[in-house]
């Protein structure tokens, strides 16, 4: 395929997605426009985790700080004056007067995100295997005691609540088409090599002249300007929220749809987020109890997050590198697809 | 066709499929219901108050319908289980309001995940009744259409303060809360409002974080004041109360534990077992043999039903609820939820178990009257009832 069809095919893959979400809303109720909405923003934060966690080798478990950061960030930017002097009083007076759009603070949502992933990872991205793992665990509870004692920005412990409602399904889509549209560019690029270069082996890397500190830098930057973007459209997907938001439990969330997808591929990112959630989603409305006619089962709460679990392991047993691997949905291999298709 | 690993798994998902499309595409059952949507912890951090209160709200479903229904028609709870998770939250409602067009919803008994479901129900215009998220601010935060059918932090924290100021006869507080809900930190507010304007004098503030294991650091601090505070209130929620009672008292400590309706859980007892003596909480009802002739008769229908006593208050909360939701419809003689709205507003002296509701003016929080829970020889007794003279303001 030419680099012009191939531009064109991405061009119009990208137009009937744009389309799709905003016909949406007027063709399926809006509990499925709901979870595609979230699945949305899962697939954005979990393709930005994948450039550290994945692509660099630097499992990190701090993703979700730059997230609650981001809502954060996000939040106290786009609450409407009146809002902020009723939830927020002791704001200092400059952001107290300051009032933005929310394409504009998603956007400052993930600036910040980016110069805190420059400080915290210069020192970090030193450190290899688990003690990265462990380091970036601080930096999430760093976050989350901030969060819960800067009271008069975060309103401390308490919800945060009167965020307006803006995340709709096209802003979600439209976000997460520009993350793949981006991360994949720089993914499969000499920047992207680089990446993996130093992710399986540290010293080869070296000694072909890549730099690895700055390498893995900005790995964990980019992810993390795509995480606090992510967290400003979950922030205005809920409207309220609040620091046990952004805690353990949302972590392992992102990091097993990013296992099961597959770790090393963006591919695998997506796919592992549609995976986990229409699997819970399922398994959620099935654990209600149902009736086959032949046999009725009764309500079994709580045995949808069981069923999740041994599917989890299944998984891992059967597909260790996750559903996709490394493997990416590329048009060489739909074309190949095509192809033994027809032959059969 | 042969037997490969892809038609297998193949196969297994078109059952899937087959099996998870059943629920979905349920035909309406044969004669019509009114049908109450019913969102609820049932697992995860909040389970051991919010299961409670699912069960309570059953057994008034059933009561009713055992008689004869509303307006005609047997009532239905559509009962989804949210796993405290804030975007099931969401989704919950979304689906109660689009796909199973419910005309009006109650469930929860925490402020965060009623602020998660209430602006959907608010655009929607669908009213929604909490059994038991205390927050008083909750109906200004979310809108119209949200009422609480408990009453709110500010009137249990004042009871509170009235009661180690009058009966425990404290001067002197120590006040440690969990600063990581919503109701903790309020809880803890309020208290501190109503107790310093009754005259008390707080010696020590300390915090700690929910799912924290071990309390050393604040016990430390706590033991090294002199002079040593009359009483200790806590503001906890569920899941740490018990963890908390036990080292306090391992540490020596034996004056009164006070705090609020998060105390009112089985673990209390079951994790701080003797520990747990000396310990006064705030909350809803009396849930006991020897309790009022309403709660008595609750009690007996809920052990019948359940195989054990109510766990908590949080169960005759939600049955109240489902009493308050049900008389709202016949008032309303309709399922319009505007209607239904309207009526649950109108509503004047309705008696549940756990006291009269009405809401007077514009307030959608109840007046209701506090009832002081203690622990003596690692038994649950009423020590007192109280209404406070001075409530701080939400």
């Amino acid at each position: 395929m030419s680099g012009m069809q191939r531009l064109i095919v991405v061009v119009a893959g990208i137009a009937l997605l744009g389309l799709f979400s905003f016909s949406a809303p007027a063709m399926m109720n809006d509990y499925f426009v709901r979870i595609l909405t979230v699945m949305c923003i899962n697939a954005m934060l979990v393709v930005s985790m994948g450039l550290a966690n994945g692509f660099t080798g630097v499992f990190s478990l701090g993703h979700v700080g730059f997230v609650g950061v981001g809502a954060y960030v996000s939040g106290v930017l786009s609450l409407s004056a009146s809002a902020k002097a009723s939830y927020l009083p002791d704001l200092p007076a400059w952001i107290a007067g300051l009032h933005l759009s929310f394409l504009s603070s998603t956007i400052v949502a993930g600036l910040v995100c980016v110069v805190l992933a420059f400080l915290v990872g210069a020192p970090l991205m030193r450190l290899s295997g688990h003690f990265v793992s462990v380091a970036t665990l601080g930096f999430l509870i760093i976050v989350n005691v901030v969060l819960i004692n800067a009271d008069d920005y975060t309103r401390g412990a308490r919800t945060f609540t009167g965020v307006p409602l803006q995340t709709t399904f096209p802003w979600a889509m439209g976000w997460l088409l520009l993350a793949l549209v981006v991360l994949a560019r720089i993914v499969y690029s000499p920047k992207g090599r680089a990446w993996r270069a130093v992710r399986e082996d540290t010293i080869a890397a070296q000694a072909i002249g890549i730099d690895v500190l700055p390498t893995r830098l900005s790995a964990f930057v980019i992810g993390a300007f795509f995480a606090g973007a992510g967290g400003s459209l979950y922030g205005h997907y809920l409207g309220s929220f609040s620091p046990a938001g952004f805690y353990f439990a949302y972590t392992f969330s992102l990091i097993s749809m990013l296992v099961i997808g597959g770790m090393q591929s963006m591919t695998g990112a997506v796919v592992g987020v549609i995976i986990v959630s229409i699997l819970s989603e399922l398994l959620r409305n099935l654990e209600r109890g149902f009736d086959l006619g032949v046999v009725a089962v009764p309500p079994l709460y709580g045995a949808s997050q069981i069923v999740l679990g041994i599917i989890f392991i299944l998984i891992m047993i059967f597909r260790p590198s996750g559903v996709m691997g490394d493997l990416e949905l590329s048009f060489g291999r739909i074309a190949a697809l095509l192809h033994k298709g027809r032959k059969e | 066709m042969k037997l490969t690993r892809r038609t297998v798994l193949g196969s297994a998902v078109v059952a899937g499929l087959a099996i998870a499309s059943g629920p979905l595409a349920r035909p309406a059952a044969a004669q019509e219901t009114i049908k109450i949507g019913a969102p609820f912890n049932v697992t995860g951090a909040l389970s051991s108050v919010d299961a409670p209160a699912l069960n309570g709200a059953k057994v008034k479903v059933k009561e009713i319908n055992d008689a004869g229904g509303v307006l005609g028609k047997k009532l239905e709870l559509v009962i989804y289980d949210t796993k405290t998770d804030p975007t099931v939250i969401a989704a919950t409602a979304s689906q109660l309001i689009n796909q199973d067009k419910v005309p009006v919803g109650l469930g929860f008994t925490d402020s965060d995940s009623a602020l998660a479901l209430g602006p959907i129900f608010q655009t929607a215009g669908v009213p929604f009744v909490t059994p038991g998220a205390t927050s008083p601010k909750l109906p200004d935060q979310i809108g119209t259409d949200m009422f609480l059918a408990c009453f709110g932090d500010n009137v249990q924290a004042a009871a509170g303060a009235e009661f180690v100021l009058g009966k425990l006869g404290g001067k002197t507080v120590y006040l440690l809360r969990d600063n990581s809900t919503e109701y903790t930190t309020l809880l803890a507010k309020y208290f501190k409002e109503a107790y310093l304007h009754g005259g008390g004098q707080i010696v020590l503030e300390d915090n700690y974080k929910a799912g924290d294991k071990s309390f050393t650091a604040q016990i430390t601090k706590l033991k090294a004041l002199s002079p040593k505070p009359d009483v200790l209130y806590v503001a906890a929620q569920p899941d740490d109360i018990g963890l908390v009672v036990k080292q306090m008292r391992q540490a020596g400590l034996t004056q009164p534990i006070v705090g609020g309706d998060g105390y009112d859980t089985p673990l209390l007892l079951s994790v701080g077992g003797k520990a747990a003596n000396n310990v006064y909480f705030s909350t809803h009802a009396y849930m006991a043999e020897d309790s009022t002739p309403a709660i008595v008769t609750f009690y007996k229908a809920y052990k019948a039903a359940y195989n054990t006593p109510p766990e908590n208050a949080f169960a005759a909360l939600g049955y109240d609820t489902v009493g308050l939701v049900a008389d709202a419809i016949s008032r309303a003689g309709s399922t319009d939820s505007a209607k239904i709205r309207d009526a649950l507003a109108a509503t004047q002296g309705y008696k549940g178990i756990t006291g009269s509701i009405s809401y007077a003016g514009d307030s959608r929080v109840p007046q209701k009257t506090v009832s002081i829970i203690g622990v003596k020889d690692d038994k649950l007794y009423l020590a007192a009832e109280v209404t406070p003279n001075w409530i701080p303001k939400p």
